[in-house]
């Protein structure tokens, strides 16, 4: 045969191999899809979340249907470490048993089922936030007693977790029923007796770069004096929104006293892609936005003159990491750089709302939905009494508000205020109130997490058309002919919505509002929609920029709402920003380049689709700033120090599950023995044959074959 | 190079040169004296040049052996103490490890 026949034959045998191999490699292993890890995130003094081995971990899994399950693992298992495979159900109550002997466990696949729907379920820690909240905040997670805001938090999301743990939703049951047909076949029978049988294992890999805290991972993320460096770790970070009711200019006096009102886009959970934050920032962030629609339209732009007060609706980002968006706004504030084309300063604020956590008690089917409103003042302020009466004179059908006089301030952005303007919130000088649904407790019970979704505030969409004009229909309305009843979340916020929108209206014109503009359940439906079902919606359809070459369609699923890293943007606060733009803006008609050219004093243009998709002019006040946390700006800040948000998130490469049957490791013993016993082997025969060449091989050479000069010559031309 | 050729004088002037070459912080061309020359300088029958050979491949051997154990020592206190110099550990690491301390 030829040499290029040769050539050939070893080409298809290779080729075979590596189809062999593959084939292998597929029946030994079947991917678990669909999984969210929990990954690292560092601070300034501390690591937390999880991370697995550099290749992975595994272990024998342990499906935990019932406690007991639990206390077997923990108390007589023999074949460990073990892969649990939990529920959420169970989640809150198994967790601190694992966390009690970590060395047995690999890791944790935790599935949401929809059999037992939790109770409660919230990783963050039963004090929110608690390093960064300001002076007269009582929450402690640590001492016993007192007020914990999120009383069912287990605090895991600022654990440092010492092994991986994946999470699988509801759509994802199928991979959990598969990996239970393999557990009852290989793990179940006689249990005590698991060590060396062939057992059902998992193995996880989400490996992260970054270790210590964020001070260690910056550092090896910037210096290396010989190779490039790896980036291991990037600071958390996005974008604030905010809008003005009024142009705001530096030379115009007229709209510098203002009403700041503020709410918080995003949520967290301890996975990644996982944070739908329905009833911890959505129904918030709605209310803000539909509210500021109201007014806009209650007050035109146009009549800017006539009015001495301004509204500054603001949406801060990155909330849930200790305040990222409003630490940088308050500390900008006082750097005299916020917003950056007509600076505020802190006497221009007159008073502060945020819109806090109103979500939590949606879920109640009740008509009601009792509000509460923290005032963090013993002495009477008039702009707070104020506000709080034209406020009750304002509340419509069954919504309730109730004053609460407390220095001990829930979690939200007025921490961060009154961190940096201590003296002006002390005196009263810059006056603040908290709108909340809570008293004591979150009625919230998925604070942060992966299961605070729509289903957590009751919300179903209704799915009402919208006309090319972008009219909605009015709540009484709807709630009439029958298709909202009173009871929706939808007709709730929109209630609540008109209510602060007219008492903000009062604020600014000095008056009662008279007319009959509301906010509409219809547009609240549509709004709800957009940030927890689809992102394939009607309202971000038409607020989408109007480009001219072909679209790609959204994902047909909610915008994550977690902050993520600065240094990639995320959809959340650029659906928002272009919603009020949209909402609120004045439509001017003009065409693409002569919407970008116009330049107006306080505003700006957009040109975005519209409602009839054939692209529309938008001038709006509507503007973004950084949501970096100050601790990243501030030169040689020292991130110990506690003053600002220091998160910082690790950088991972793949994050992935798998299962597989692993062998008892009889195998690998018989394998590792009869190699050792062949090796042996061939040693003594060789050593024979060699003693004993001459009786074998009748022209055996002399013994002294080294010294032969023939044999020289050869070792000669090999060494030199 | 097979020395067993090589004349005598030739061998220690190798010797020599190896040594001279190993005193350049060449700890390793010392290593490779002491052993490449250990033979020449103790098991062959005496020769004239083997005295000299002898001195040579003992100071090579002494002084890898100096430079072994100051690695050594240097090296283990570098794995036990680095994470606690922090920015200097990490600053005197060529390849700085990933997810841990």
């Amino acid at each position: 045969m030829a040499p290029s026949n040769y050539l050939i034959l070893l080409l298809i045998f290779s080729f075979c191999r590596y189809g062999n191999l593959q084939r292998l490699h597929e029946k030994i292993y079947s991917s678990i899809e669909g999984g969210a890890a929990c990954f690292r995130r560092l601070n300034g003094t501390h690591q937390t979340g999880c991370s697995s081995g550099i290749n992975g971990a595994v272990g024998v899994v342990h499906m935990i249907k019932e406690i007991i399950d639990v206390q077997w693992l923990m108390q007589n298992a023999t074949a460990g470490p073990y892969m649990v495979v939990v529920s959420t159900h169970l989640f809150p109550d198994v967790i601190e048993h694992i966390l009690e002997k970590p060395a047995i466990i690999a890791g944790i696949l935790l599935h949401d089922n929809a059999t037992g729907s939790s109770a409660s379920f919230s990783q963050e820690t039963r004090c929110p936030n608690e390093y960064s909240s300001s002076y007269g905040s009582t929450c402690s997670d640590s001492a016993a007693g007192g007020i914990t805001w999120n009383e069912k938090g287990t605090g895991l999301l600022r654990r440092d977790i010492p092994f991986p743990i994946f999470y699988l939703p509801i759509s994802k049951t199928f991979e959990i029923e598969k990996l239970d047909q393999c557990y009852l076949r290989y793990n179940v029978m006689d249990p005590a007796n698991q060590k060396g049988r062939p057992l059902c294992s998992v193995q996880l890999h989400s490996f992260m770069f970054a270790a210590v805290d964020t001070e260690v991972c910056l550092r090896r993320s910037t210096s290396s004096a010989l190779l490039t460096p790896t980036k291991v770790c990037d600071p958390l970070g996005d974008h604030n929104i905010y809008y003005s009711l009024f142009p705001r200019t530096k030379d115009n006096k007229n709209s510098q006293e203002i009403t700041l009102v503020t709410a918080r886009i995003d949520s967290a959970s301890l996975f990644d892609g996982v944070s739908p934050g329905a009833a911890s920032s959505v129904v918030g962030m709605v209310t803000l936005l539909t509210a500021a629609t109201a007014l806009s339209q209650m007050i035109p732009v146009k009549d800017a003159s006539v009015y001495g007060q301004n509204v500054l609706w603001t949406l801060f980002n990155g909330e849930a990491f200790d305040y990222i968006g409003s630490q940088r706004v308050a500390y900008d504030i006082k750097q005299g750089t916020w917003p950056a084309n007509a600076p505020l300063s802190v006497g221009d604020i007159r008073l502060h709302v945020e819109v806090g956590q109103i979500g939590g008690s949606l879920s109640v089917y009740d008509n009601t939905w009792p509000l509460h409103a923290f005032v963090p003042y013993v002495d009477d302020i008039p702009a707070i009494a104020e506000f709080l009466n034209t406020f009750s004179s304002n509340l419509e059908k069954n919504i309730t508000l109730t004053p609460d006089y407390n220095s001990n301030l829930p979690p939200s952005s007025l921490h961060s205020f009154r961190r940096t303007f201590r003296n002006e919130t002390e005196s009263g000088a810059l006056p603040e109130v908290l709108l909340t649904d809570f008293k004591a407790t979150f009625s919230n019970m998925f604070y942060n997490s992966a299961l605070d979704d729509y289903d957590n505030i009751d919300f179903t969409y209704h799915n009402i058309t919208v006309d090319n004009k972008g009219t909605f229909i009015p709540t009484d309305a709807l709630v009439a002919n029958g298709t909202f009843k009173e009871v929706d979340p939808q007709v709730k916020i929109a209630r609540l919505a008109t209510v602060l929108a007219r008492t903000l209206y009062q604020r600014v014109a000095g008056k009662a509002y008279a007319g009959n503009i509301s906010v509409s359940a219809h547009l609240v439906d549509e709004m709800l929609y957009c940030f927890l079902k689809s992102q394939a919606c009607r309202l971000l359809q038409a607020a989408e920029y109007a480009s001219s070459g072909a679209d790609e369609k959204p994902p047909e699923r909610p915008a994550p709402l977690y902050v993520g890293v600065a240094a990639v943007g995320s959809t959340a606060p650029v659906f928002a920003g272009h919603l009020l733009a949209l909402l609120t803006g004045t439509q001017l008609p003009l065409n693409r380049t002569d919407c970008y050219d116009l330049s107006v004093p306080g505003f700006s243009q957009y040109y975005l689709k519209g409602w009839n998709n054939s692209g529309v002019c938008i001038q709006t006040t509507m503007n973004i700033s950084a949501a970096l946390s100050p601790a990243f700006t501030i030169p040689n800040y020292n991130l110990k120090s506690g003053e600002y948000s220091t998160w910082t998130e690790s950088v991972w490469q793949a994050m992935w599950a798998r299962m597989f049957v692993s062998s008892s490791g009889v195998g690998a013993r018989v394998a590792a023995v009869s190699g050792a016993v062949a090796t042996l082997l061939a040693a003594l025969l060789t050593y024979w044959l060699q003693t004993h060449a001459a009786r074998i091989f009748t022209d055996a050479p002399a013994q002294s074959i080294v010294n032969d000069d023939a044999a020289s010559g050869i070792l000669r031309t090999v060494n030199c | 190079m097979d020395l067993t050729r090589l004349p005598n004088d030739k061998k220690l002037e190798l010797c020599k040169w190896y040594f001279k070459v190993g005193c350049l912080l060449l700890p390793f061309v010392w290593g490779v004296n002491a052993i490449w020359f250990f033979r020449e300088a103790f098991l062959k029958p005496p020769y004239e040049e083997q005295k000299q050979i002898k001195k040579y491949v003992l100071m090579s051997a002494a002084g890898a052996v100096a430079w072994l154990a100051v690695f050594a020592v240097w090296i283990t206190i570098f794995q036990l103490q680095r994470v606690s110099w922090g920015a200097t550990g990490d600053a005197l690491s060529f390849i700085v490890p990933l997810g841990r301390a």
